[in-house]
């Protein structure tokens, strides 16, 4: 081994030695021979016949040179700079070419690059705990559709039941990921933060330190001992300084003591999960009683026995799910587990894998179509080449020699295209990073070029280096030198087999970008509709901002209904401020679903039981919002804790659960957390809002009283004619006036909550339609380059058919034909690889619409469009041929 | 280039030359030449100028060492020696050899249908 190192390391210097090296050998060469002439002479040998000899015997001279070199040193390495040095030369020679070859390579892979840097950041990053692959995530399986329905949270009673019947995990803790705590520091106002509640011995089951100070010990989640807080690294800095000297000092939060306990470190992040804060869960006896099976709020994180597999713990972990579900049917009917291990989960829960690989086929295609573009070129120099390539087979270049060159030419081109791709991607990377701000879980992921990207952006080059020069480099190593080298005229038939190559090239970019067209349209049309579907309530000149209500200071219902009672007069003192209202969910913004019952109507089945989304909301909420009320009346400040309950219910639930039936006076229960609800009366029916603004979906929907059924965290509503956002400030301090304790989450309006909801969806699309364009002018280019050279090439044969009368109109309907043909053979490829895509698309997304007959008929026009232009300029050049030119110049 | 003579195979000079330099101590390149084509009795066919490759090749591995020097005759010539390590890499290799020719040996003198 050690001897082998030694001789590759000698290899390697004498590279480098060359001259001293060959200086040597030619002395002891020389030397030889002498030697030999010397013997010979002395056997009694003429000079002459001595001197013959003895080089007889030695053989060839500059065979043994080169042996004596391929020994020495590096033969494949020298061929290489040799070849590098040769295409440096060919680069500089020509740098039309070179650049137009740079910058196709360069856009290609830098918008590659620029789309997988999201890969790398949201994808392909581990979270920073120990054995990530050991630490598992439980999640409940909602029998109700939705979204994500098989990554809902674990309810309390479930988390204890399988923390203490489980036989495969060493550990198991749960987590509340989405609180919300209102932090006061010694000075300055309130502020609202994400934050966490965790048990105890979540950071051990993850096997992460605190950066400063410690984690949660045993017996931390109990009450008494639970006031302590652990902060995250960003917070630390941004509000307390970086102090080291806060743990062990006191914070408030909640209008309580906390004490500072611990900092994590800033790589701690779990993709999705934006905690500032967390503190210790505390779950008490209520927590295990059946009524709480209802709430599911509970991530659970486990880590896996030594030994034991995923499998195991799947098939574990749904054993008891059923045994859940046996023991209570009225609740868990139908609900089942999963486990997935913590990677897998961050990422599915995340939901950005679909809208990724989308983004990734599409920069795919679009790197093809480049290379395709390249290929083209490079074919097109190579019949340029010929003869230069005919020389060298004459004196003796190996097919595979001519291979080589050819691909390190490619290389060459490929790496510097890859270089200037690297400071394109730099570039494209940051414009991406800040726009990618849509919301706190993703503006917490930071974009990089990081070493993923870097060997990406290698690899990517590397790869076209053979996918452009490949084709190219095996037809021209296939040149025919007695062909080329005497054939000394320009004929029409020199660059056939070239041009069906790249005709073929250019039919499969036509067809791509055909395809990526209609992708696009069928998307930006899909997106378009939502964006533009009317919601069923007004979200321009709102208002919103989120309170939550801190149990120390708002201990019941009743001190929660008469902070709504004391805030809404004083908010519509607001100047500017028209109605004013609360409501649990902010209009289309997927409010949640319960069970309902029918009074006079049979109980169905658990596993198909009525369920509606239900909203609790003041009594100005739908004039507020604009919602039109259809029947009966909206709430008022009579519908109160002591008046008898009431609802109002949207048209999907006269038509779903009443089955159009009359229905003022029915009365209804809700299956809503908290001791079993009274009977309410429907007094009133309003039209649909839509679910979620991003989806068309219109369910059947209940709105409760607030002052009936008060809740602790809740969204401000302010209708106004002006701009809502200069209201901001008037909403803050009437606020602070209430209550100055209490922070705001979110001030912002309508259309921002609407925008923040539709995430990186708009981004997203604008991203897609950029590659689609791209890949529409690469197209073009590709069948401009081939038709002008192809007109080239046969200037001499227009020349001949002008001079035998043939017309300029004859002449550039010949060479458009030529084009057409092209377009329409790649034009029907794309159509025909484009049939599936609506329906792939509405797996992939769901909630939006793909049938738009539309995007069909334009793309294809577009497409064509482009194309005889491409083809038209060219066209008009053969069209101009003066024959006497054209055929004096061959 | 009579089709009598043996073509060597690949790596067997390297092992002629350790051996001609272990017997006959320091030589320059055509001394090793014509001693291998001695010994061989001229059934060897060297293009005596292949040798400097496996010098070159021997003299980066270590095995053996070189140095400008004077012949008997009063010439200018580059002489090679055996090393240490080139000594003990010439022991394994022989033992090798010799194996290899045992078994090729037994092999080829199979008899058809036979055992032996």
């Amino acid at each position: 081994m050690i001897d082998w190192l030694l001789q590759f390391f000698h290899r390697v210097t004498s590279i480098f030695r060359r001259g001293k090296l060959d200086h040597d050998l030619d002395a002891e060469l020389a030397a030889h021979l002498e030697l030999a002439i010397e013997e010979n002479l002395q056997s009694g040998l003429s000079p002459e016949e001595a001197r013959r000899q003895a080089l007889i015997h030695f053989g060839g001279k500059q065979q043994a040179i080169e042996q004596h070199r391929d020994a020495r040193g590096l033969p494949g390495l020298e061929v290489f700079f040799q070849d590098l040095r040769y295409a440096i030369r060919a680069l500089f020679k020509n740098p039309g070419f070179t650049i137009a070859v740079v910058i196709t390579l360069a856009l290609g892979i830098a918008v590659n690059a620029t789309m997988f840097s999201l890969v790398s950041a949201f994808l392909l990053r581990r979270p920073v705990v120990h054995e990530p692959d050991r630490v598992v995530v439980i999640t409940s399986i909602n029998p109700a559709r939705g979204f994500l329905p098989d990554a809902n949270p674990v309810s309390a009673p479930n988390y204890f039941a399988w923390r203490e019947a489980n036989d495969v995990f060493s550990d198991i803790s749960a987590a509340d990921e989405y609180r919300t705590v209102s932090l006061t520091a010694a000075q300055g106002k309130p502020q609202a933060l994400p934050s966490a509640a965790v048990s105890a011995n979540y950071f051990d089951v993850l096997g992460v330190a605190a950066y400063l100070g410690r984690t949660f010990s045993e017996g931390e989640d109990q009450p008494g001992r639970d006031h302590v807080v652990i902060l995250s690294h960003e917070l630390w800095q941004r509000r307390f300084g970086s102090s080291p000297a806060l743990i062990d000092s006191t914070i408030r939060l909640n209008r309580e003591n906390y004490v500072v306990i611990g900092v994590m470190p800033a790589s701690f992040r779990l993709l999705g999960f934006t905690p500032q804060v967390w503190t210790p869960l505390t779950l008490t006896v209520a927590d295990r009683a059946t009524s709480a099976r209802k709430d599911h709020d509970l991530h659970v994180f486990a880590r896996l026995k030594p030994g034991l597999t995923l499998q195991q713990a799947r098939l574990e972990i749904s054993n008891l799910a059923r045994r859940s579900e046996q023991d209570f049917p009225e609740t868990e009917k139908g609900w089942s587990a999963a486990v997935r291990t913590l990677p897998d989960f961050l990422v599915y829960n995340f939901g950005i894998r679909n809208g990724l690989a989308l983004m990734m086929t599409a920069v795919g295609f679009v790197l093809m179509m480049a290379c395709a573009n390249v290929a083209g070129l490079l074919l097109a120099r190579a019949t340029g080449r010929q003869k230069e390539l005919g020389i060298r087979i004459a004196l003796g270049a190996g097919r595979l020699r001519i291979i080589r060159q050819l691909l390190t030419e490619g290389l060459l081109n490929a790496l510097i295209g890859g270089g200037v791709a690297l400071v394109l991607a730099y570039w494209g990377i940051n414009f991406v990073a800040t726009k990618m701000t849509f919301n706190e879980a993703i503006s917490a992921v930071p974009l990089t070029l990081d070493r993923n990207v870097l060997l990406f952006v290698l690899g990517v080059s590397l790869f076209s280096a053979v996918l452009c020069s490949l084709a190219p480099a095996l037809r021209a190593s296939r040149t025919d030198i007695n062909a080329v080298l005497k054939d000394e005229s320009r004929a029409a038939s020199a660059g056939r087999s070239h041009s069906r190559l790249r005709t073929v090239l250019v039919t499969g970019e036509i067809a791509l970008a055909m395809f990526l067209l209609i992708g696009t349209g069928l998307l930006l049309r899909g997106l378009y509709v939502i964006e533009h579907q009317n919601l069923g309530f007004q979200p321009e000149h709102l208002l919103t901002a989120g309170v939550t209500l801190d149990s120390a200071r708002y201990k019941d219902a009743a001190q929660q209904a008469s902070f709504v009672r004391e805030i809404i007069p004083r908010l519509q003192h607001i100047p500017g401020a028209d109605t004013v209202a609360v409501t649990s969910d902010l209009p289309a913004t997927g409010p949640g679903s319960v069970r309902v019952q029918i009074r006079g109507e049979p109980d169905l089945p658990t596993n198909q039981a009525r369920n509606t989304r239900d909203a609790v909301v003041s009594a100005d909420y739908f004039s507020a919002a604009e919602i039109p009320v259809l029947r009966g009346r909206t709430f008022t400040e009579m519908d109160s804790a002591t008046s008898s309950p009431v609802v109002v219910v949207n048209q999907e639930f006269v038509h779903r659960q009443l089955r159009d039936q009359e229905p003022l006076g029915k009365q209804i229960r809700l299956n809503v957390t908290g001791p079993t609800p009274k009977w309410s009366e429907i007094v009133g029916v309003v039209t649909n809002v839509k679910n979620y603004s991003e989806a068309p979906d219109e369910d059947p929907e209940v709105y409760e009283p607030f002052l009936q059924r008060p809740v602790s965290s809740f969204s401000i509503m302010i209708r106004t004619k002006a701009d809502p956002n200069g209201m901001a400030s008037d909403l803050r301090s009437a606020i602070e006036q209430a209550d100055a304790d209490l922070a705001l989450l979110h001030v912002m309006s309508m259309p921002a909550v609407i925008d923040l909801q539709k995430g990186g969806d708009v981004l997203f699309s604008r991203m897609l339609a950029i590659f689609a364009l791209l890949a529409l002018v690469f197209a073009g280019i590709g069948i401009y380059g081939l038709i002008a050279y192809s007109v080239g090439q046969r200037t001499h044969e227009i020349g001949i058919r002008v001079a035998l009368g043939a017309g300029s109109k004859q002449v550039l309907s010949m060479v458009l034909f030529e084009g057409l043909k092209m377009t329409a053979i790649g034009a029907a490829i794309g159509l025909a690889l484009a049939v599936p895509l609506p329906k792939v698309f509405a797996a992939m997304f769901t909630g939006l619409l793909f049938s738009e007959p539309r995007v069909y008929f334009v793309v294809p026009l577009a497409i064509i469009a482009v194309s005889m232009l491409a083809t038209y300029i060219p066209a008009r050049r053969a069209a101009s041929v003066d024959p006497t030119i054209a055929l004096r110049n061959s | 280039m009579t089709a009598a003579k043996l073509d060597l195979l690949q790596g067997t000079l390297d092992l002629m030359v350790l051996q001609t330099l272990t017997a006959m101590g320091p030589l320059h390149g055509y001394g090793i030449a014509r001693r291998i084509e001695q010994v061989s009795g001229d059934k060897v066919f060297l293009n005596q100028g292949t040798i400097y490759a496996s010098l070159v090749r021997l003299q980066q591995r270590g095995w053996i060492s070189s140095a400008w020097g004077v012949s008997s005759n009063n010439r200018k010539a580059k002489f090679y020696s055996i090393t240490k390590k080139g000594r003990k890499q010439l022991s394994e290799d022989a033992v090798n050899w010799q194996r290899l020719a045992s078994v090729m040996s037994r092999v080829l003198g199979m008899q058809e249908g036979g055992e032996q």
